[in-house]
């Protein structure tokens, strides 16, 4: 009865833990400024001509430029901030920080789940071989060595 | 003689040939000039460019069409733009002898008005200069360093594209190849 109010706790808690990730991928965070779209784009493109820099942090004529035109369109408000990444993107080939969430690329985004996973599975495993080798009980024979014992304790002289 | 200087010793001769190698491709490698290069916009209508010119008027490149169009981006600090000059001269020059000669203009890169002035006063070449103040051209062609020389043809699409210096020998042969191949089609 123990044992399956345990399993039901964890169930529990995996099941809303579940539920919280989902809703945080997936929540709208709602209307952001013109400023706040422009900083949040120019963070996912690199400048084209500087290396491991985003056109948010560089300073090089490139991208500014590219700056410029995600201001002038984010103002224009006929996009949306994804549309806007693309078409950099089509004009700046590999100009994306984050890989997509598509074809091999997504691997990026699954292995360290699957690690993660793997890892909390294998601890799991290896927490229940430990309980069940400690719940080891004394047979005869161990019985016996104790009783050895007890008796070369309670007369070390015995047999010198 | 004990294993670590016997590796030493047999590495000696590897990292010499390595290092004669790397000299030998350093010397015969050519310096990187012109390059015609891809772009997803090849093949494809040209992007919208509508701006102004220095010393007066209106650009717009959907206005160019029926002509060969060849858009030069430029920065009168850029030592390749300055290298490339004399040649842009005698493209030009050899357009205009020519009864359906490509238009030559020069997109203003991240450069003043007084700058560029001075500029085409000193070295010569009369075309117009389109100014690109907020690099709106720039980034609708994707270029990311100047000189960069797009060729644009006279339906509007996009033909050709070269990253570095340019010379005219290329631009005249690549543009009257493809007039012919256009003229073929049409015919």
């Amino acid at each position: 009865m123990k044992r399956l109010k345990g399993r039901l706790a964890w169930s529990m808690m995996g099941v809303l833990a579940a539920v919280l990730l989902a809703f945080g991928a997936t929540r709208s965070s709602g209307p952001s400024t013109q400023e706040e779209r422009i900083d949040a784009i120019s963070k996912r493109l690199a400048c084209p001509t500087c290396n491991g820099e985003s056109i948010y942090v560089s300073r090089a004529s490139a991208a500014e430029s590219i700056r410029n035109e995600i201001a002038r369109q984010v103002a224009a408000g006929q996009r949306v901030d994804d549309e806007i990444v693309a078409y950099i993107e089509s004009r700046f080939p590999g100009s994306l920080l984050l890989p997509p969430g598509e074809g091999v690329d997504s691997l990026v985004w699954i292995l360290p789940v699957v690690a993660l996973v793997c890892g909390f599975g294998g601890l799991v495993v290896v927490f229940r071989k430990w309980k069940r080798e400690g719940d080891v009980q004394a047979n005869a024979d161990d019985a016996g060595v104790v009783a050895a014992a007890l008796r070369d304790y309670e007369d070390p002289t015995e047999g010198l | 003689m004990n294993g670590a200087s016997r590796l030493a010793r047999r590495l000696v001769p590897v990292v010499g040939i390595v290092l004669v190698a790397f000299f030998v491709v350093l010397a015969v490698s050519k310096p990187r000039g012109e390059a015609e290069v891809s772009s997803p916009l090849i093949g494809n209508p040209a992007p919208a460019v509508q701006s102004t010119i220095i010393g007066g008027g209106d650009f717009d490149l959907a206005r160019r069409k029926g002509s060969w169009v060849v858009l030069n981006f430029f920065n009168s600090t850029c030592v390749p733009c300055r290298n490339e000059h004399p040649e842009l001269i005698k493209f030009a020059d050899e357009q205009t002898s020519l009864a359906d000669g490509a238009e030559l203009f020069t997109v203003v890169n991240d450069d003043s008005d007084e700058a560029v002035s001075a500029f085409f006063n000193e070295k010569g070449g009369d075309w117009d200069k389109v100014r690109d103040p907020d690099g709106t051209i720039a980034v609708a062609f994707g270029v990311a360093k100047v000189p960069e020389t797009w060729v644009i043809d006279p339906s509007g699409f996009v033909r050709m594209r070269v990253a570095g210096e340019v010379t005219a020998s290329l631009l005249s042969t690549r543009i009257a190849a493809m007039r012919d191949m256009l003229n073929g089609l049409g015919s």
